[in-house]
């Protein structure tokens, strides 16, 4: 085990570090730190203050190689700072990036962890409960529904919920947020149920296959045989059973509960960390894209490598070799 | 399915919480709540320059001049000096300006004063404080935008330059404390203390606009101890992301994001001590014309400020916020060009609107949007001479700058008839530009006299070729442009769109290689001179990279702007103002399309509301009404439940029989 361990975690690193290759490639080499710096400082800027922006930076070494110091080019910049997480400012307004991604921690995850936490839940019980009248007329509705809930983009729950809920019911503030414990629930409760809504098609679609595909197998048969109640079945047999499909599925979103929901967030106007994204493009903010880039492909390393492990757990015939 | 309907449960639960986007405590708290579109970009007075940075500046720190809240025409009235200085004259054309300041004035307390080590949070506002702002200013590292205009102190450039060279040349002077640097390169000539609360500005020759400067944030005084603790290392905020001035609201909270606080400043001056009925620190008693009818003087001599907080929401999308504003919790609107139609009727408030108890504020910005010709192009220009001049009248005649209003923002702006937006010293109110009427039929006529009759150039035989030259490639920007060449078409002229980008169309400019553009200019300073200087020989663009876009240089106008740029308002700088009005209405290097009008939409109950085009102290002179709120509030937001039963019941209904017949099967 520890030597998958280790061969797994190689082949992460080797990912992880060609995306810095790539994002230096496109982030210093095509869009050039001159531009970036024109974009930050404005047409009217002199040449002096450029300078001395690309300066404070570290925008003015060489990109590749430097005969004096041979580290001290932009591309080992690059990989020192994204390798020790010191993510230098912000390229828009010198906020400190490390700073910005603390304070947009805690918005993302009181979004993305009720939405886990309620979701997965709620489209396992809908999907156990379709599969269970499978070839009834709940089943088949209820297909219906879910390809229908999946074909709608979220864009269009998102302007949906906000008019309905939001404007026409008054339910909830139609966006924004706060972290006052006494109001924070009343900002959570749009986002949460419009994205409860946008992705539970598709999850239930997919689990009631699972499970579908489950009640078919022999055990199923034999558990019935020895007497089993239907609801028996379903929980104690059927649901273990197919506990790999749904690892795979939950385990891998796990670590982008950090990077937050970008369409949510931005629409919604939660500072997370999802819409620092979105800003950061906008802005022409290179650094801290760079940063968003980074840390998504590490979760996303950091992903597989959980849900390899949780496949061992939920199924002891998987070895990790 | 019970987990199903637990969290309906839960939903409807959570709904009878209500949309109150405000934690209850505040409901009967002086709160003051606005959007902002975008956050600043920073907080350093000397180097901000948006309408988004001077927002929260303009309250937070002071300046030693400020404009009258009320009275149009702008007039400067004493902030942090004890009166408007008049300037006197020295040996060699130079003129001094003496400021005396307030005493008793103190910084907002902060960390920052703990800085010498005695442990006192903050001191009193001196001279050198005003100094030191001005002098950040020169200072390279800085980078402020308006050193131009400054560089008229004596010595103020020089002093940059002396600290730019100490920081390159000597080792460790970069590292010293930034009062210790200015201290060695200094001093400023122009910049006497002749005792701790006097400030003497010496200009190199007279400007007399400076002191409308002295009422813009770039002036407001700074506290060495900020920039110095402020530096963005070991965990501190970087001095672009605080603020520390002695304004009547101070920074509550600062997060870009989503969220800025202001609160009411207990060290402000006016606070402690309203006796003194500091006029910047005192609601005025006189106001311009109907401000008595819209229940503006209704405050009048009270001191200020009545609010306890400003708090500030992103929203970075305008229909949301107009409908939380609607909702009743923003406290005044910017209006959609959406949701127009709904707010405004006839230029007044639709009925529906009106009967919520809504004001419409209306006021024309201190600012002008222009169609330029290119004055030193060979077929539009001064170089076609006597054909170029009626080119030029014959396109101006063609563009109805009132139907461009009305198609393109909701006739939100007044047709311009000259450079001079309303509320400045020279406009005038009854004068119609001959060549500002829309009229085809002169057009056409001028057209033929000047050779090119039905719009076609005799020598090429075809219809006049021209080019509008832009570095705006949005959808919008391209109707806009539009407008005007379908406008030329009528009278058979072929002007084609070059939409380059910005960049590309900077360097054309910077070559002279364009003919017509679409420009406008917001006015720094409430003075005439701001205008008019945009038609200047000296300022030309292609020449000298100044704002004079159109390269329009007139000997006649240059000599009438010398005689009134330095005077006082007086009927002699009237009629030179006149004068230069004539001669731009025969040359037409302007087509002057109109002065934007902001429409804003106010709750009943804020008070004290009076839109200005400047960057103003605006906030401590509005009030608000929190119990006519909550009141207006309950009854706007009743939420509507019904739906979550109906859509739970629709649910179990038709899981229902399924259930049955599974149960039947069982059995």
């Amino acid at each position: 085990v520890a030597r998958w361990l280790l061969r797994r975690t190689a082949w992460g690193a080797a990912t992880v570090l060609g995306v810095l290759l790539f994002l230096f490639l496109l982030f210093f080499v095509y869009a050039k730190p001159q531009d970036v710096a024109r974009r930050a400082l404005g047409e009217k800027a002199p040449p002096e203050v450029i300078a001395q922006w690309l300066a404070n930076h570290g925008y003015d070494k060489p990109a590749f190689w430097n005969p004096a110091h041979p580290l001290d080019t932009m591309l080992a910049d690059h990989y020192r700072r994204m390798l020790t997480f010191d993510f230098g400012k912000s390229d828009a307004d010198d906020v400190p990036i490390a700073k910005r991604l603390r304070h947009g921690v805690g918005p993302s995850l009181s979004l993305t962890v009720p939405l886990f936490l309620l979701g997965l839940p709620l489209a396992l019980a809908l999907a156990l409960g379709v599969a269970f009248f499978r070839d009834s007329y709940i089943d088949r509705v209820g297909v219906v529904a879910c390809v229908l809930a999946m074909s709608v983009s979220m864009l269009i729950y998102i302007l949906a919920g906000q008019y309905l809920i939001g404007r026409l019911l008054r339910w909830f503030p139609i966006s924004g947020f706060d972290p006052d414990p006494s109001v924070i629930a009343r900002f959570v409760a749009l986002p949460l149920l419009v994205g409860l809504l946008a992705g539970v098609g598709s999850e239930v679609r997919f689990y009631r296959a699972v499970f579908v595909e489950e009640t078919g197998r022999d055990y199923v048969r034999t558990a019935r045989a020895k007497g089993a109640g239907d609801g028996r079945v379903m929980a104690r047999h059927v649901l273990p059973n197919a506990a790999i499909p749904i690892l795979t599925n939950a385990v891998m979103e796990i670590p982008f509960l950090f990077t937050g929901a970008i369409l949510l967030e931005s629409f919604f106007g939660i500072p997370g960390l999802g819409s620092i994204t979105v800003d950061a493009i906008n802005a022409n903010d290179f650094a801290t894209l760079r940063v968003m880039v980074y840390l998504g492909a590490l979760l996303f390393v950091a992903g597989q490598i959980a849900t390899d492990v949780a496949y061992t757990l939920a199924d002891p015939r998987v070895r990790l070799e | 399915m019970r987990r199903l309907a637990a969290s309906l449960l839960l939903a409807i639960a959570a709904a009878s919480c209500g949309n109150d986007p405000y934690p209850d405590a505040d409901a009967s708290a002086r709160i003051l709540y606005v959007p902002f579109q975008e956050p600043p970009k920073t907080l350093d007075p000397q180097v901000a320059y948006s309408v988004y940075d001077h927002e929260i500046l303009s309250n937070v720190y002071e300046t030693l001049l400020e404009y009258h809240y009320l009275k149009r025409p702008y007039q400067l009235i004493p902030g942090l000096a004890l009166e408007v200085p008049k300037p006197r004259a020295l040996a060699g054309g130079r003129v001094a300006y003496r400021f005396e300041l307030r005493r008793g004035v103190r910084f907002a307390s902060d960390a920052c004063f703990a800085f010498d080590g005695d442990g006192a949070t903050q001191r009193e506002l001196v001279a050198s404080d005003v100094a030191f702002g001005l002098m950040r200013i020169a200072d390279p590292k800085v980078g402020s935008p308006v050193i131009e205009t400054f560089a008229r102190i004596a010595g103020l450039r020089a002093f940059g330059e002396r600290l730019a060279k100490l920081r390159e040349s000597e080792a460790g002077f970069a590292a010293l404390r930034i009062d210790e640097q200015y201290a060695r390169a200094g001093p400023v000539e122009g910049l006497r203390i002749p005792d701790p609360h006097a400030l003497e500005v010496v200009l190199d020759a007279p400007y007399p606009q400076i002191l409308y400067w002295f009422a813009m944030p770039f002036t407001a005084p700074v506290p060495w101890e900020a920039v110095a603790w402020y530096d963005g290392r070991e965990g501190r905020d970087a001095f672009a992301e605080v603020a520390v001035g002695t304004g009547p609201f101070r920074l509550a909270r600062y997060d870009k994001r989503s969220r800025i606080a202001l609160e009411r400043n207990p060290d402000w001056y006016g606070s402690r001590h309203p006796e003194w009925e500091a006029p910047a620190a005192t609601y005025p008693s006189e106001g311009a014309t109907g401000d008595a009818e819209r229940g503006l003087l209704s405050a009048a001599g009270r001191p200020l400020p009545f609010l306890d907080r400003v708090e500030l929401r992103l929203e970075k999308e305008q229909i949301p916020a107009f409908t939380k504003f609607l909702q009743g919790y923003y406290d005044r609107s910017r209006i959609p060009k959406e949701s127009f139609d709904q707010a405004v009727r006839e230029g007044g408030l639709s009925p529906a609107m009106a009967s919520l108890g809504m004001r419409l504020e209306r006021s024309v910005q201190p600012a002008v949007y222009y169609l330029g010709f290119n004055m030193i192009d060979p077929v539009v220009g001064r170089p076609a001479g006597e054909r170029g001049r009626k080119l030029r009248q014959a396109m101006s005649l063609a563009i109805d700058a009132g139907e461009f209003l009305r198609v393109f923002v909701n006739g939100r702006g007044i047709p311009a008839q000259s450079p001079i937006p309303p509320g400045i010293f020279g406009y005038d109110d009854d004068y119609r530009n001959p060549y500002r009427l829309p009229d085809l039929e002169r057009a056409r006529r001028l057209l033929a006299e000047a050779g090119y009759p039905g719009g076609v150039d005799p020598e090429s035989g075809a219809p006049l070729h021209l080019s509008f030259d832009t570095g705006d490639t949005s959808v919008q920007g391209r109707l806009r442009y539009q407008f005007f060449i379908d406008a030329w078409q009528r009278l058979g002229l072929d002007v084609q769109l070059a939409a380059t980008t910005y960049n590309q169309f900077q360097s054309k400019v910077r070559n002279g290689a364009y003919q017509i553009f679409f420009w406008g200019w917001v006015a720094d300073y409430p003075d005439p001179e701001n205008f008019l200087f945009l038609l200047a020989a000296e300022m030309s663009q292609t020449h000298s990279g100044g704002p004079n876009t159109a390269n329009f240089a007139d000997p006649d106008y240059d000599a009438l702007f010398r005689q009134i740029k330095d005077r006082e308002n007086d009927a002699r700088r009237l009629e030179g103002i006149r004068a230069m009005r004539e001669i731009l209405e025969r040359e037409r290097p302007w087509i002057e399309l109109f002065h934007p009008e902001d429409y804003a939409l106010v709750h009943a109950w804020l008070h004290g509301m009076k839109p200005s085009g400047l960057a103003v102290p605006v906030w401590k002179y509005q009030d608000v009404d929190p119990a006519l709120r909550a009141a207006e509030r309950s009854a706007w937001n009743r939420p509507v439940r019904w739906p979550a039963y109906a859509l739970a019941g629709a649910l179990i209904a038709f899981a229902l029989p399924g259930f049955r017949s599974w149960r039947r099967e069982r059995q």
